[in-house]
């Protein structure tokens, strides 16, 4: 039994080593593009979420609980999930750069996790359930799909400033600004391309989203030219939608089986468990932001801003209600 | 006056109809929900003002945030959400989910593409059309001024994604109303050995035993006991009249005559053997108190309250112990003299109170009782495939993106044709830009 035990926590060590250096090996390829960072921190990433699986059903395999009963359990997953879903990602959309980000918040979410861990313990009455194995899941995964919505709507925010700080205008005007730039106006743009130097277009016309930006990096300006290496704020965007696109479902899903276990459970549906409204809360920021996403003049700017909004509700609901406030979902340990 | 009428309709539509207004009334709906986790739901005044500063205490009261999902705002904002939903339904997602088929202004749409082929109008239409028909889209053609037009629709089903939804929303809304209309739900405390009858359906349960099962486990920050088990063993005398015997546990509802039964709380009732002169009097022995309740002792102005159960005393302090099991139980007892407290007191099992003029009384023995909700609810299955609806209108939204293509081809000299290509999504451009320039790439190569 000592023994699984140090394989569990041997496994824990290893997905947290490599996050961290994964999230460094990032980290330093977002800024410097240097492709071999990313050949090193791509492959960690995938390590660690490998490991942490792995943890995770080793620990289960060896004391017959369901491992994710607790804060523990739950953020484990959490930042499994994190991973797993920024890789699936990152492949897709040749996001690696995010990568840092993702990574070092699943670090701090898992270091953080194993400060609540107090040994194996058996369920409570109430979460002796199948659903345990559906609901739980769900909506961890849910959480884990807003933040890398998160992260990107991060990064998009950067890029969106960072452009009208080379238009001059300077971030306290910048934020105050309430239009849109994306607008779906395109530019034919091919000939200013082909001024600055830039690979022809492809044969439809294309957008220039920051082209303050483009602009000074065609005039040599290191920053501009690492703001350019970023994709288009339209692709960002995308990007982010396509993240709570996996989350909203998710957590849509998560609230339902959540209300059939309190059914089973307790014989109502709701119970206006403060867990409950919170996430109630968070479907709410993340449905808003589906229906601004469809509003041209919403979309962009003022959506991602909503996505930043929805993970610090995502962190309330996790972590918040389950430390400050009690409720039926108050399993800590 | 019928003019005035069809203006405030109007208003009505276009402010209800209005995405922004939802999404503001969502917005108002989430903080009202937020107000619900943070402030305590449903305590006694004294507690928000024992809570918060005193002014922030009264506008909690007066505002029904201690009671915020029952409030008026609550359910008000739920209605105008509902309301907006009907009337967004109806006025903005079914005409603009299903377009009709139009000729467009090609450069004018952010994804065009045109393109110089070779051969006459009919070949060159015939390889568009072969190109997108491989590729799964739906072709139809429509002739606008003797220009004729072909449109390609991928995922044409999908524009009724949003739809789908929103009826999930209203079945779910039918199932709760159809539970509120019909059903009903309550709870009910059964001391073992005793029964109760469920006033609504007139079935008789029968505690004849409760049990729980508690399991110590020492953890990195002390000795925890976890409850692992709350089990009762019923008699559940239903409509048929034969009595069955049943187990209910906790996630294990019963289902008698459709109506479920929970296992939902447990305690410790007691009995308190009453002398007087030490002479028993049994019209007191003989009740079974629950925690909280209290009996008065006859021709004085004594109260004598059960505040709550013990299970295990600490033998050193004297205090009540963490362990829930039952080892040294004890009873916290109140003697009130004329509504005034006179004393409250940790009293073991068996031990004698003297309250004085002859009284003495003694918690003599334990019996525990187990608390049950019920609910009868027809709404399930109704809420059930609304869920299901629900969550099937959200993927079809978000997983199938719904494009339309616009083609024209016009001849050119020299037996070319221009191929003006355009596509619209439902979501923006952005979300199909690169698929159409995948798109847009193959046809080309495939055409030259």
């Amino acid at each position: 039994m000592n023994g699984h035990l140090q394989a569990d926590e041997l496994l824990m060590i290893v997905a947290i080593a490599c996050y961290i250096f994964g999230a460094l090996a990032l980290l330093v390829y977002f800024f410097s593009r240097e492709e071999w960072l990313r050949n090193l921190g791509a492959p960690l990433a995938i390590v660690g979420c490998a490991a942490q699986f792995a943890q995770l059903f080793v620990r289960w395999e060896l004391t017959g609980i369901w491992p994710l009963l607790n804060l523990y359990g739950s953020l484990s997953l959490f930042a499994a999930m994190s991973v797993l879903i920024f890789i699936i990602m990152a492949w897709r959309y040749k996001a690696w750069y995010a990568g840092g980000f993702v990574l070092a918040l699943a670090a701090i979410a898992l270091a953080y996790g194993v400060t609540w861990n107090e040994g194996t313990m058996p369920a409570v009455p109430s979460l002796q359930s199948y659903w345990a194995k559906i609901h739980v899941p769900i909506v961890v995964s849910s959480y884990a799909a807003f933040l890398v919505a998160f992260v990107f709507s991060v990064i998009y925010l950067i890029k969106y400033y960072a452009e009208d700080l080379f238009e001059g205008k300077g971030i306290l005007a910048a934020m105050s600004e309430r239009g849109t730039r994306l607008s779906p106006e395109y530019a034919v743009a091919s000939a200013a391309l082909a001024d600055a130097g830039l690979p022809t277009p492809p044969p439809y016309n294309i957008r220039q989203d920051t082209p303050a930006i483009d602009a000074a990096a065609a005039s040599g300006n290191s920053t501009a030219t690492w703001l350019q290496s970023l994709p288009s704020l339209a692709q960002l965007d995308v990007i982010v939608y396509r993240a709570v696109a996996i989350g909203l479902p998710l957590i849509s899903i998560g609230i339902i089986t959540g209300a059939a276990w309190a059914k089973e459970a307790w014989g109502a549906y709701w119970q206006w468990d403060p867990k409950e409204t919170a996430a109630l809360a968070t479907w709410i920021v993340y449905l808003a932001y589906m229906h601004l996403h469809t509003r041209n003049n919403w979309r962009g700017l003022r959506t991602n801003w909503v996505s930043v909004l929805g993970f610090a509700v995502v962190i309330f609901t996790y972590l918040g209600v389950n430390i400050w406030i009690s409720g039926l979902h108050s399993y800590k340990v | 006056m019928v003019e005035r009428l069809d203006s405030y309709y109007t208003d009505f539509v276009r402010t209800f109809g209005n995405v922004l207004f939802a999404v503001s009334l969502f917005l108002v709906w989430g903080v009202l929900t937020m107000i619900g986790v943070i402030v305590d739901q449903g305590k006694d005044p004294s507690i928000y003002f024992g809570s918060y500063p005193a002014p922030i205490a009264r506008a909690i009261l007066r505002l029904n945030f201690d009671n915020i999902y029952h409030s008026p705002w609550y359910i008000g904002i739920i209605a105008l959400i509902l309301t907006s939903l009907t009337v967004c339904t109806f006025k903005r997602v079914i005409p603009a989910r299903l377009p009709p088929l139009r000729p467009v202004k090609i450069d004018k749409i952010p994804l065009h593409a045109s393109f110089e082929l070779a051969g006459d109008e009919r070949s060159v239409r015939e390889r568009v059309e072969a190109f997108f028909r491989a590729r799964g889209w739906q072709l139809r053609k429509r002739e606008f001024d003797g220009t004729e037009w072909t449109f390609a629709d991928k995922h044409n089903w999908a524009r009724r994604g949003v739809l789908v939804a929103h009826i999930g929303f209203v079945i779910i809304a039918a199932g709760t109303t159809l539970y509120w209309a019909r059903g009903f739900s309550g709870e009910t405390v059964v001391v073992t050995g005793q029964a109760v009858e469920i006033p609504q359906t007139k079935a008789i349960l029968r505690l004849d035993n409760f049990g729980y099962s508690i399991t110590p486990v020492l953890t990195k920050g002390g000795m925890v006991y976890q409850p692992t088990d709350y089990v009762s063993h019923v008699t559940v005398t239903g409509n048929d009249g034969v009595p069955k015997n049943m187990t209910v546990r906790v996630n294990h509802p019963i289902d008698v005559d459709q109506t479920l039964y929970y296992q939902a709380s447990y305690g410790f009732a007691m009995r308190f053997r009453v002398t007087h002169n030490g002479k028993d009097v049994p019209a007191l022995s003989q009740r079974v108190l629950m925690e909280g309740e209290n009996f008065d002792i006859p021709g004085t102005r004594l109260n004598v309250a059960y505040d709550r159960f013990v299970p295990t005393v600490d033998r050193q302090s004297g205090m009540p112990s963490a362990d829930p099991r039952v080892n040294d139980p004890a009873v916290i007892m109140t003697v009130s003299d004329g509504g005034t407290q006179a004393g409250s007191a940790i009293v073991p099992l068996h031990t004698w109170v003297d309250l004085g003029g002859g009284w003495k009384v003694v918690p003599s023995n334990y019996l525990l009782y187990s608390g049950f909700q019920y609910r009868y609810d027809p709404g399930v299955p109704l809420v059930g495939i609304g869920a299901l609806v629900l969550v099937c209108g959200l993927l079809i939204s978000f997983y199938f993106l719904p494009a339309r293509l616009y083609a024209r081809i016009d001849s050119t000299t020299g037996g070319r044709c221009t191929v003006g290509m355009a596509a619209t999504t439902v979501k923006g451009y952005d979300m199909f830009e690169t698929q159409f320039r995948g798109l847009v790439s193959e046809f080309s190569a495939e055409a030259s």
